[in-house]
């Protein structure tokens, strides 16, 4: 296989970190594959590429919370193990995870030492006036004016990200970790921050940057290296590259399905969506889909894919515009959702989708109850002998009716769950990241099974955030971008790249 | 927003205001209804009385406060104050001192308490399902141990201690005053105090930062236990006795006290200064309703509209 171009700044010191040849496997995916990143002293290294090409692995390899299967780590030129979190706090990596790692209820000088604080005389005691003393050091040093006894529930997404990096800086922190730290913040707050990781990077500080906007690889990295599928793609000093570089370096996976013909039997607009507008935040959504089509909704994770779901099923709450099902309009509501003959099918099956606890049968029929018994009584012989059709059907790899759910293999678990619709007469569907988490047979099975719903007549809009699938499958796709539709693409122009530069920030 | 603004001066006292619980008008509300209606309830004497009485419920309150902010909860204090309660007063008839009685006594609560957080954090049972567990053995304890019969001739020397007073105030009052100090200190001014908070708010959060949570979250629970064994000086001193049932059920009233207070089981939010005015609103209705001739079946079910109406009370300004 040809190497993956480095590019090697010129002449410098021993890095600071090196990652080299970091596997692992995880099962059913292979996670990384042979990856290597060197970041220097005093570098901004960004780390780009599409869900699942393996950033967050590689970071958790870095802040010791995942094991590498093999590969090796130098840390200024030494030879490193990083067994814990603890390994890696010694070693001087600080990761500043998306998901914050606050204490609600104590105030911002709390948090910054929270496990670290300035003792006094008696054992045990915090010397508070020291703990505020330095903290207020370290948000000077940040130019944060906000005053340290401020709880963390009071403080703004911006606030909260500041006081995260303050914290990293209090340990001494020489290898700096942000994953996506722009993703929650104004333009104004970005300017800031961006200004702060300058002023790292002038005290020496490693700093490797996440990030989904591609154009933040212009204006604060140095260099970039892109993921992709698990592999290294390539490392490039970000001045020699562009956008659309990048972006040819982000796609390209091969996604095994039995291509189907597109653009056939399109019908009648089975859903339309008018001006939708969610508490959860979705807005201006707009979308139709007709009868025989599967249609993509694409875009990156935060974008608004799974809130969209559940805005047209009805099971978050509609502030404006309308869904219309077969011509009429739906008042909100999954149970109205279900009635007209609409079924989701949930990202997180065990969750929401399945009675882990109860039979394969029963969760066959459980949507399909009013429909199957309208006198209410529950018949055994019934009941059984729609079960067996629906098993047969879907083929679903079950001993018997009676097995336990939890006990099948995702991707049977996921024909269960498309069953339970099956049987209640479902003619839209909504499929919510179908292939997340089920094998590659089964992914082609869950393939086929769509397509054969399509060519009955039904409608489907799959949400995925894997793009080679929905170039694959899908007849149009919908792009997603801050929780609203930045474009459709129709079945010509659905690439991976022209969904990616949708789905990114980059104007 | 400039830092000198934020929390200085009149601001401050408003975002206090603003944050104080519920509690805080209820409690004013039963005080103002109860001078009205309840002859003799705004007398100082009576007024007294309802800080004896509720000193024994503050001590228990208090390390619930910090169980409760830690996601948890303890339903076996009421037993283990019983249990410790038939100890100290059968050390007292066996002739020991005070001291030792009542080192026995802390000792039964601190065994008990460390069974809690073991189960709790090592074993992994929920809160519930083990503290019900000790809950029965400690009470089976007390009622094996006695035959069900009370521990009298307990001597003079704790009814004495009981029965003094300084500056006017009664002894109990001052040993809850006392205890609430430590607690508050404890929980506000120590790093225990910090992973109180954390346990409950961002447990994950405690973790990487290196602090080894299952001992601080045991400790929690080990903290109640030791605290119960405390509340039995107290509760014999006023009974003149050891009696193997006296304190069943105080458990749900502590609970019920550190919710009325404003604590709550997500996310470790909550404080003392809340449950000692859960508790003074505890104290305040059963006193009231007592000076009102209410019959006590009654009584029992006036806790349960007061927590509803708290958390009534919190949940409509937590929305405006």
């Amino acid at each position: 296989m040809e190497r993956a171009p480095i590019q090697e700044p010129p002449a410098r010191a021993v890095p600071r970190v090196e990652m080299r040849g970091i596997s692992k496997r995880f099962p059913g995916v292979r996670a990384l594959d042979d990856v290597s990143l060197t970041v220097h002293a005093g570098e901004v290294h960004m780390l780009v590429g599409q869900n699942g090409a393996g950033k967050s692995t590689l970071i958790k390899v870095l802040c010791g919370a995942v094991h590498p299967d093999s590969g090796e780590f130098r840390i200024d030129g030494r030879p490193v193990r990083i067994e814990s979190a603890a390994d890696a706090r010694r070693l001087g990596v600080a990761v500043i995870f998306q998901e914050f790692s606050l204490v609600p209820h104590l105030d911002i000088a709390q948090n910054i030492f929270l496990g670290r604080e300035p003792g006094s005389r008696f054992p045990g005691v915090v010397d508070r006036r020291r703990m505020h003393a330095q903290a207020r050091a370290l948000l000077d040093a940040l130019g944060m004016d906000l005053d340290t006894r401020l709880p963390a529930a009071e403080l703004g997404v911006a606030q909260q990200q500041m006081v995260e990096i303050a914290k990293a800086l209090s340990q001494n922190a020489r290898i700096l970790v942000m994953d996506e730290p722009t993703a929650a913040l104004s333009d104004h707050e970005i300017d800031r921050l961006f200004a702060r990781i300058r002023k790292l990077k002038q005290d020496g500080i490693a700093v490797i940057y996440i990030s989904h906007r591609l154009r933040e690889v212009f204006t604060i990295g140095d260099r970039v290296t892109v993921l992709r599928d698990g592999r290294h793609a390539a490392t490039l000093e970000s001045a020699r590259t562009d956008m659309a570089g990048l972006v040819r370096l982000m796609v390209g996976r091969e996604v095994r399905t039995h291509r189907r013909r597109f653009g056939e039997s399109a019908g009648d607009i089975v859903l339309e969506v008018r001006d939708l507008e969610a508490e959860n935040g979705v807005h201006g959504i707009g979308l139709h889909v007709r009868a025989g089509e599967i249609v993509g909704v694409a875009g990156l994770v935060g974008s608004g894919r799974t809130e969209l779901a559940r805005a047209i099923f009805g099971a978050d709450r509609v502030l404006g515009g309308e869904v219309r099902l077969g011509g009429q309009r739906l008042p909100g509501g999954p149970a109205e959702a279900v009635a007209r003959g609409m079924g989701l099918v949930p990202e997180d099956r065990k969750e929401s989708g399945l009675a882990l606890t109860r039979s394969v049968g029963d969760n066959l029929l459980v949507a399909a109850l009013p429909r199957i018994f309208p006198n209410r009584w529950y018949r055994f012989g019934t009941a059984a002998r729609i079960v067996a059709d629906l098993i047969a059907r879907l083929q679903v790899a079950t001993p018997s009716p009676g097995r336990l759910a939890k006990f099948l293999s995702g991707g049977n678990q996921q024909k269960v769950v498309v069953g339970k619709w099956l049987g209640a007469g479902v003619h839209f569907y909504v499929f919510d990241e179908p292939t997340r988490g089920i094998d590659v047979a089964a992914k082609a099975e869950m393939f086929g099974l769509m397509e054969t719903l399509v060519g009955d007549g039904a409608a489907v809009l799959m949400i995925s955030s894997e793009l080679p699938e929905v170039v694959a499958l899908c007849d149009r796709a919908y792009v997603m971008r801050d929780r609203t539709i930045v474009g459709e693409l129709d079945r010509r122009d659905l690439t991976e790249e022209n969904i990616l530069k949708l789905a990114m920030h980059h104007e | 927003m400039s830092r000198a603004a934020v929390l200085e001066g009149g601001a401050r006292w408003r975002a206090a205001a603003s944050r104080a619980p519920g509690v805080a008008y209820l409690l004013a509300a039963l005080l103002v209804f109860f001078a009205l209606f309840g002859p003799r309830f705004a007398s100082a004497p009576n007024l007294l009385n309802i800080g004896i009485q509720s000193s024994i419920l503050l001590l228990l309150a208090l390390p619930m406060t910090l169980i409760i902010m830690a996601e948890g909860l303890d339903l076996s204090m009421g037993a283990v104050l019983g249990l410790a309660g038939i100890v100290l007063a059968s050390a007292l008839v066996a002739g020991y001192g005070l001291p030792a009685a009542l080192g026995a006594a802390l000792a039964v609560g601190l065994v008990f308490g460390v069974a809690n957080g073991l189960l709790v954090t090592r074993v992994g049972l929920p809160p519930f399902a083990a503290t019900l567990g000790t809950l029965g053995a400690a009470q089976g304890g007390a009622l094996v141990a006695t035959g069900g019969q009370s521990v009298v001739g307990i001597g003079p020397s704790l009814p004495a201690l009981y029965a003094s007073s300084w500056l006017g105030i009664p002894f109990s009052i001052w040993v809850a005053v006392a205890a609430y100090g430590a607690f508050h200190v404890l929980l506000y001014h120590t790093r225990f105090g910090a992973c109180v908070f954390a346990i409950g708010g961002n447990r994950d959060a405690l973790a990487l930062a290196g602090v080894r949570v299952h001992a601080y979250h045991a400790a929690i629970y080990a903290l109640g236990g030791l605290m119960a064994g405390f509340a039995a000086l107290l509760l014999t001193g006023r009974m003149n006795a050891g009696h193997p049932t006296a304190a069943i059920g105080m458990e749900f009233d502590a609970i019920a006290a550190v919710i009325v207070g404003g604590t709550r089981f997500e996310r470790g939010y909550g404080g003392l200064p809340g449950t000692v005015l859960g508790v003074l609103a505890v104290g305040v209705l059963k006193n009231g309703l007592n000076v009102l001739a209410v019959p006590s079946s009654l009584q029992v079910a006036s806790i349960g509209l007061l927590l509803i109406a708290a958390l009534l009370v919190d949940s409509i300004r937590g929305r405006s």
